[in-house]
């Protein structure tokens, strides 16, 4: 049958990076067409050149029989293609009614005047919320009201209503329940019988085994292959997915007979209030690096948040060189000597308005002052002394201490907060993504640092999305699912089939 | 690596380093060549500054409150409920006035600031939404308190001694808000918890993570503001000699443009408490000259507005430190 879009040759680049390395996807009426990938393998890229809101550098996109070189929102949108992002685009404050007929409202004329056509509009909602099982929703129900299941839904006959043909579902499973799963795939097949093309986004393998037509896999950027999904087992998907060469930018070597010290943290039965993380328990040996490995909202971070007190915990425990410690805020944390590298510098990490200096040295400082980190003097020649010898120790390329953290290089600007946590003397350090943003060659100097920390004694745990990172970097790796630890692999016999596999739930 | 190069001092660093205190000596040149005989004159040089000192006291608690990003439209009302309690605890209760002044500025002063705190970080509003308030709230208590009735009577010795002179030269008023300026610059430079407030106000977020205690940090800075609005008011009541339920009335906006002609970042994380007080005394010579040159007081605000905005956006431009 004619596809209703087909891509050929799509190449998308970024300064420094090529996002999409000549990508063919098409999509027939009548069918789901999976799109499997890692974070960052350019999926939800090649959506944006899908739905107009990136140009291809390369390529030519037929759709409806008409050959484009690029697509514009318009384009795409006259051309019945409907995105729902893992983000609803659904606004809260208006009803359902509102939210499907946004910017096209239907008119009638009272008069010399137009105005909403209010029955029509309630007449045409109703219909399809009974089209996707929700007529138990009035059409003027507001839509923060509803549940992100009934927001889908109310995407969905957004969709319907704007005519889509090809209906694009980034992620869709992913805040829903097993049941609200089903009811999802039932419209979804219902919608396939009428002849539209749905493309459907999942790192959940069973979903994409039971919903999945034909699945295209992306890597890296790169066009992996289109096949029938009928053909491939789970594992051949995993294989194909990640199945790259380790790229040699750091690999660990241990030492021959090198034997790990104590337990020196220990991470036991932890639970948050707002179960993002349940019941983690883990331990970390002196001289080991134990990495996070999982997918995007796993709930690694929001793990290691609870450890460091920037959440709140529900319960569990958090054992420190044997000691039991009670940590409700950052404060207490820094005070017994553990010490988080945020994923996001900028808002996270350090302060815009404070030079290399300040920022290194606030850490100490702070630690030492009394009263809740504020009676203290601030000790100018203490400040001097700790950020110079910081800057020496771990290399951080300034002009000058005195200049603004703000102007340094991502990776220098790394450099700087790894130094606010050194100067302050911590027992364990938890990075989260250290890497994230850094170029090549300062994210092997980061390496290095990292596995410095750990021959020196300090407990290091590294959160990454990068499996090669953590396969290069880490002693023993914990992966993470739905907010608990599905599996721990020690380096000896981790892969990236194995982490991945781990990462969707399916515990090997 | 290379040291700091010697880097060739530039219009923009001048303006960085200077900008308040240039404008201060254009104005003071200004209004000294328009009236040489009458604006020039050492008497009228300190009337200004003693005039200017309640704006800069207020304005010195006002900073606290812009350094974390933030506001307090109440402190012309603290100013006026302290005033009008010490007023009463020493003209009706026949207090001390040591004592008095005492628990009007550390009790009064310090509890309404640790209201405010308090409110703002309990409720997460912005601090602007909950000081309109408080600034409501604690102008009706000062009419309830004093019936709206002027409160007089009050010790010679008290009104004598904070709004006279000393060696009959020097007005207490600017002597007092000198005192303040000084103990709160060495906060602000010498002490963990002033530097912890930079921190927070260039970014709550990192602050959070980096340990330091937000929401302690938040109320220390209203608490401070309320001590200086406080000290302002016994300025006031002295000055007076009387404690006047309107006492104030509308002066938070005077503290406002005291700390943003002084240079600091209305978003938070950056400005010197010195330049508060030249930003005091700019607003007292505006006023002041205006007058002198026989300008009605209509023009005054006029200029005033005109000034403010003049003033940001130079900074804007030429302030080498906010081009990052």
């Amino acid at each position: 049958m004619e596809p209703i879009v087909q891509m050929k040759g799509i190449t998308k680049r970024f300064p420094g990076v090529i996002a999409l390395d000549h990508i063919d996807f098409d999509v027939r009426p009548g069918e789901v067409h999976v799109l499997l990938g890692e974070n960052g393998a350019g999926k939800s890229t090649l959506m944006k050149v899908l739905s107009g809101a990136y140009t291809p550098d390369e390529g030519t996109i037929l759709l409806n029989g008409k050959e484009y070189s690029r697509l514009t929102p318009h384009i795409s949108a006259e051309g019945g293609i409907s995105i729902i992002y893992q983000e609803l685009s659904v606004v809260n404050w208006l009803d359902i009614r509102e939210n499907i007929f946004m910017g096209r409202l239907p008119m009638k004329k009272v008069g010399p005047v137009s105005v909403v056509d209010y029955a029509t509009m309630n007449a045409k909602t109703q219909e399809l919320l009974e089209k996707v099982n929700l007529s138990s929703r009035k059409p003027t129900t507001s839509v923060g009201d509803l549940s992100i299941s009934e927001k889908q839904m109310v995407e969905i006959a957004k969709s319907i209503a704007f005519d889509a043909k090809v209906i694009v579902m980034d992620e869709p499973t992913s805040s829903l329940t097993e049941e609200e799963v089903q009811k999802l795939f039932a419209i979804m097949r219902q919608l396939r019988e009428e002849g539209k093309g749905i493309v459907f986004i999942s790192h959940k393998l069973s979903e994409i085994v039971e919903i999945g037509d034909r699945i295209t896999i992306m890597k890296d950027g790169g066009y992996v292959g289109t096949y029938q999904v009928a053909d491939l087992t789970t594992d051949d998907m995993v294989r194909m997915m990640v199945g790259r060469e380790i790229k040699g930018t750091y690999q660990h070597l241990p030492e021959e007979n090198f034997q790990f010290g104590d337990v020196m943290f220990e991470c036991k039965n932890l639970t948050r209030k707002d179960g993002k993380v349940k019941d983690v328990s883990f331990s970390l040996r002196r001289g080991e690096i134990l990495g996070f490995s999982g997918l995007v909202g796993a709930g690694r971070s929001e793990t290691m948040c609870a450890i460091y007190g920037a959440a709140p915990k529900a319960s569990g425990e958090v054992w420190l060189e044997g000691k039991q410690l009670s940590i409700k805020n950052p404060y207490q944390a820094l005070r017994q000597g553990i010490g988080l590298v945020t994923e996001n510098r900028r808002e996270t990490g350090f302060f815009q308005n404070f030079s290399n200096k300040r920022n290194i040295a606030i850490a100490k400082q702070l630690k030492n002052a009394k009263l809740d980190g504020m009676w203290g003097f601030t000790n100018e020649g203490e400040e001097k002394e700790v950020s110079e010898k910081m800057r020496q120790e771990i290399q951080i390329k300034c002009a000058s201490l005195e200049q603004l953290t703000s102007q340094l290089s991502g990776g220098n600007q790394q450099k700087v907060i790894l130094g606010k946590w050194l100067g302050a003397g911590v027992k364990l350090l938890i990075f989260d993504e250290p890497t994230k943003g850094i170029d090549v060659g300062t994210k092997s100097e980061i390496y290095k640092l990292i596995r410095q920390l750990a021959d020196n004694g300090v407990g290091v745990i590294v959160v990454s999305s990068e499996m090669p990172e953590l396969l290069g970097l880490c002693d023993r790796i914990a992966v993470m699912a739905e907010g608990r630890i599905t599996a721990f692999f020690d380096i000896a016999d981790a892969t990236e089939e194995k982490l991945a596999k781990a990462a969707t739930g399916d515990i090997a | 690596m290379k040291e700091a190069q010697a880097k060739k001092f530039t219009f923009n660093d001048y303006w960085d380093r200077y900008s308040t205190i240039t404008i201060l000596v254009i104005m003071i040149v200004v209004f000294g060549i328009l009236r040489p005989t009458s604006f020039l004159t050492g008497g009228n040089l300190i009337k200004i500054v003693e005039q200017s000192s309640i704006t800069i006291l207020l304005g010195l608690g006002e900073f606290f409150a812009i350094l974390l990003g933030g506001i307090d439209l109440s402190v012309s009302s603290t100013m006026a409920l302290s005033g009008a309690l010490t007023a009463k605890f020493m003209a009706e209760m026949g207090m001390h006035p040591a004592v008095a002044i005492i628990l009007g500025i550390f009790v009064f002063g310090a509890l309404i600031g640790a209201a405010n705190g308090v409110l703002v970080t309990a409720t997460g509003l912005p601090p602007f939404i909950i000081t309109l308030g408080t600034q409501a709230i604690l102008r009706s208590l000062v009419y309830i308190i004093t019936d709206a009735r002027a409160v007089s009577g009050l010790p010679a010795t008290f009104s004598k001694s904070i709004g006279g002179k000393l060696f009959d030269v020097i007005p207490v008023p600017i002597v007092v808000a000198l005192i303040t300026a000084v103990v709160l610059t060495f906060l602000t430079t010498k002490l963990q918890c002033g530097r912890n407030m930079y921190a927070l106000g260039g970014n709550s977020q990192s602050a959070w993570y980096a340990g330091i205690t937000v929401k302690k940090h938040t109320i220390l800075a209203f608490v401070i503001s309320g001590i200086c609005a406080s000290l302002a008011g016994m300025v006031n009541i002295a000055r007076l000699a009387a404690a006047e339920p309107n006492a104030g009335t509308g002066y938070e906006t005077y503290a406002i443009e005291a700390v943003i002609i002084g240079g600091a970042s209305f978003f938070g994380g950056i400005g010197k408490i010195p330049k508060v007080i030249i930003g005091g005394l700019i607003i007292g010579v505006i006023n002041n000259g205006l007058n002198m040159v026989g300008v009605s007081s209509y023009y005054q605000q006029l200029a005033m507005g005109c000034l403010l905005i003049l003033a940001v956006t130079l900074d804007r431009f030429f302030g080498a430190s906010r081009k990052n």
